[in-house]
């Protein structure tokens, strides 16, 4: 059956996406907030939904918010703060039992009332946020910040980006900085907090069973009073090579990383754009790509080498897991195997498959509530009024000349390797 | 064809099963209207299991740590074609993991999913092992041993489990030493797939929009029939002493914020399926109550600035091990530590409320039937509690039939002192 979304608009920029379907033994809520990513408010929009999760006018502390969800058989709450492209996007969902399954179907109304309150009934002092809660999950929020490190491959990743596009707002980290904690405290996050509700494009999806009924009570809820809303413009995709940096970084790690930061100055909104992802698929995703193959299954250079396109920025990162004294052999392979997709060395067949896996993961989004909204969303924040039919169809007509064309476009702009010198 | 179903009213799903003349056990949940398909082969044999009798010996062996997890790597191996590359053709994902019990091989496929499915048998039932290619393999294990080393989570959990077991094999890394892979060679590999890869300790399981009759057709037109049916392996435990190895361990990494973990080691093993089961629910569900988000003492020691929301507690328990982990970041891991010591002096009917129990009852079986919306998760479920003799489709009815007092008895058995560990992995100064 074809996914298909109806989108209406509650209210001045913002929009109930509702898709139906029964297939699922839950029913999902998800609110969008989009906001530019900019370096003077990235901190504070990273922080608001921590404070608000903290406790609503009903249920004023963790503990009742945390009780409430139990009640109602484990209501998943789940809130996140990250860039897509220069948005900085917050997102509230629950998921909860469909009440068929309990003989609860008020169990529904309960959970979006819960929900709703956190993002607009927030617990109030003196017509402020808590302060307590404000001080506390700042102290969190810095502890997240600086536990990037934890993660090493992600902090490569990471790293790379700040680095490659640092005259970008791409580069920005979407949780902020911990030097502007300092200056944030309950009144400004809350006069900040009134800006976010009154001036931010809103999505709003919904995916499960549903009647008219609980349509109206959605749309209801979901009206707030609104000025002026904002209008975040498109990334600038830049295509030539900026910096053409080489940053090595030395830490005290047993593995390096080697992350390649690569232009394609080819937008989402370019035909060619699908040949690149099919190139990038060939060069560097899945057991079959040729960095596998080489890098991996050849060389036993690494466990992990992949290829990735950031959509929004149109940037290609490469990043694996190598030796310290393995840098410069695992950089002539890529190189070797890159020059290779632009030779127009690579078969019909590896096209075939690449075409085949991009597919069946666009595919599988049916099979999960949570993806059909990321979905349907990231189709809005594209202006991609495409089906997902037509996708499939768009993927599968992507020729060898295309594929090749994209791939040319690729450049290197800036190489990032985590070291430890101490082992060399 | 003689096929079993078994039918769950409440949760409205059906599991079809057959027991194929080889031994191997087939099951299939139809999930229809889904898009994905997915297989799951399974073998009972983890990492723990590195003394056994090999098939056709009498002497037990021991052998290099990490090996279980090598011969996962190796089975993707074949003489001609790699198997990745046969299966990328038919448009499937395929993967594997091993863990300290299981070794298990899938696939997700939209398409094909019938000849995946014969890829998946043949492939599982074919070891292809040479010097070279087992040489080749330890480059790429080092670089996964690696990986992890750099992973202050999981350092701080192997140290919580070795500091836990003095012998039982759970506190030796799933994939080994960059050492010990070096011990591995193809006829250690051959001696453990012919014995560990027996049809009867093995199962397969499937959930999609698909037909069972073709399942089998496939599978018993693909399976290997040149076995020597075995009824059970012979798996061998250095006896586990009383108590814990040592009671605090800690290390130094580059990490941004102390990690710990509080570990209860768990004494009541050997338990029938089902008892280890409801053990291992009771167990999750104190610790859920006296721990979880919703207790008191999450938020009393949240607000106080002294654990965040990666705090959190679990019981793990499989037949011949078990233990709770407590943990989480905080800057004051010794604090949290001596907190948790000083709630289980408490009395356990002051801190396991009646009311919070009901809570979390609710809360799980909400859980529960929500995790039938993926089939990742459903097979998943399905094969770590079928490793403990338990059907999924059987697991409401264990959930529902507990009760209060189950808790308590359980509180004072598990919770004891001489059985403590605490780990902390510390930033680099």
């Amino acid at each position: 059956m074809p996914l298909k979304s109806e989108r209406i608009q509650i209210d001045n920029g913002i929009y109930l996406n509702l898709i139906y379907t029964d297939k699922f033994k839950s029913n999902l809520l998800s609110y969008y907030f989009l906001r530019p990513l900019s370096k003077d408010e990235v901190t504070k929009n990273a922080l608001l939904p921590l404070v608000l999760k903290r406790g609503t006018e009903e249920y004023d502390t963790n503990l009742k918010i945390q009780k409430k969800l139990e009640e109602t058989y484990g209501a998943n709450l789940s809130i996140s703060v990250n860039k897509r492209g220069e948005r900085q996007v917050l997102r509230f969902t629950v998921e909860a039992i469909n009440g068929n399954y309990v003989g609860d179907k008020k169990n529904i109304y309960e959970v979006i009332n819960l929900l709703q309150s956190i993002i607009h009934n927030p617990t109030l002092e003196k017509g402020y946020f808590r302060k307590d809660y404000v001080e506390q999950e700042k102290e969190n929020l810095k502890n997240r910040i600086e536990g990037r490190i934890n993660d090493k491959r992600s902090y490569a990743l990471d790293r790379c980006i700040e680095e490659m596009c640092k005259n970008e707002k791409f580069s920005i980290y979407p949780l902020g900085k911990v030097e502007d904690l300092q200056s944030i405290d309950e009144d400004i996050l809350y006069n900040h907090y009134s800006d976010v509700i009154s001036t931010s494009p809103i999505e709003i999806f919904y995916i499960g069973e549903y009647d008219d009924e609980l349509i109206e009570y959605i749309k209801n809820i979901g009206k707030t009073e609104r000025k002026d809303v904002l209008t975040i413009p498109r990334e600038q995709i830049i295509s030539g090579v900026q910096t053409k940096n080489m940053i090595s970084e030395d830490l005290d790690v047993t593995q390096g990383k080697l992350v390649l930061g690569f232009r394609t100055g080819i937008p989402y909104e370019d035909r060619l754009y699908n040949g690149l992802i099919v190139a990038s698929d060939i060069l560097g995703s899945g057991p079959n790509s040729k960095l596998f193959r080489n890098v991996r299954e050849k060389e036993s250079l690494a466990y992990y080498i992949t290829s990735t396109i950031y959509k929004y920025k149109s940037i290609m990162l490469i990043d694996g897991g190598i030796e310290f004294q393995n840098f410069e052999k695992t950089l002539d392979i890529v190189n070797e195997q890159l020059d290779e997709m632009k030779k127009g060395n690579f078969t019909e067949e590896d096209i075939e498959i690449s075409k085949k896996s991009i597919k069946s993961s666009t595919e599988s989004i049916r099979d999960s509530a949570f993806l059909i909204s990321e979905y349907f969303f990231s189709q809005i924040l594209s202006n991609d009024n495409r089906s997902l039919e037509e996708i499939l169809k768009d993927i599968d007509t992507v020729t060898k000349e295309e594929i090749i064309d994209a791939i040319s476009q690729v450049a290197l702009d800036t190489i990032y390797f985590m070291k430890n010198s101490k082992v060399e | 064809m003689d096929i079993k179903i078994y039918e769950n009213e409440k949760i409205k799903e059906k599991l079809f099963f057959k027991e194929l003349d080889s031994g191997l056990k087939v099951y299939f949940m139809p999930k229809e209207g889904y898009t994905k398909q997915y297989a799951i082969f399974s073998t009972n044999y983890g990492s723990i299991d590195n003394i056994f009798t090999p098939i056709r010996e009498d002497e037990t062996i021991e052998v290099p740590e990490g090996i279980a997890h090598f011969l996962e790597h190796k089975l993707f191996e074949e003489p001609e074609e790699n198997i990745f590359d046969k299966f990328s053709k038919l448009g499937a994902n395929v993967n594997a993991y091993t863990n300290f019990t299981q070794t298990a091989y899938l696939f997700s496929s939209t398409e094909n999913f019938y000849e995946n499915l014969e890829l998946l048998v043949q492939f599982v039932q074919h070891p292809y092992f040479t010097d070279e290619n087992v040489e080749k393999e330890k480059g790429i294990i080092a670089q996964e041993i690696n990986m992890y080393k750099d992973n202050p989570n999981w350092r701080v959990f192997f140290n919580c489990l070795r500091a836990m077991y003095t012998e039982h094999p759970v506190r030796i890394d799933i994939a080994g030493t960059v050492e010990s892979i070096q011990d591995i060679n193809k006829e250690l590999l051959y001696k453990c797939y012919d014995t560990f890869y027996n049809p009867n300790n093995m199962v397969l399981f499937i959930a999609g929009d698909l037909s069972f009759d073709e399942i089998l057709k496939i599978v018993e037109k693909t399976e290997r029939k040149d076995y020597t049916k075995i009824e059970e392996v012979n798996r061998v435990f250095k006896e586990e002493p009383k108590g814990v190895k040592e009671s605090f361990i800690e290390e130094n990494m580059m990490t941004s914020t102390p990690l710990f973990y509080i570990g209860f080691k768990d004494e009541d093993v050997n338990l029938p399926g089902e008892e280890r089961v409801k053990k291992d629910l009771v167990t999750n569900f104190i610790l859920d109550m006296i721990f979880g988000s919703s207790s008191v003492f999450y938020n009393e020691l949240y607000e106080e600035g002294i654990i965040d929301s990666s705090f959190g507690a679990y019981f793990t328990g499989k037949k011949s091990y078990g233990h709770s982990l407590v943990g989480g970041e905080s800057k004051k891991p010794k604090e949290v530590y001596n907190r948790v010591m000083d709630l289980f002096e408490k009395d356990p009917q002051s801190i396991l409320i009646e009311d919070d129990f009901n809570r979390i009852k609710r809360k799980n079986i909400g859980g529960f039937l929500m995790a039938f919306n993926s089939v990742e998760s459903i097979a998943n479920n399905f094969m770590d509690l079928y490793f403990e003799e338990v059907l999924l489709i059987d697991y409401l009815e264990i959930l529902e039939s507990i009760e209060y007092k189950d808790l308590i008895e359980r509180f004072n058995k598990h919770f004891v002192k001489e059985n403590v560990v605490l780990s902390i992995v510390n930033p680099l100064s």
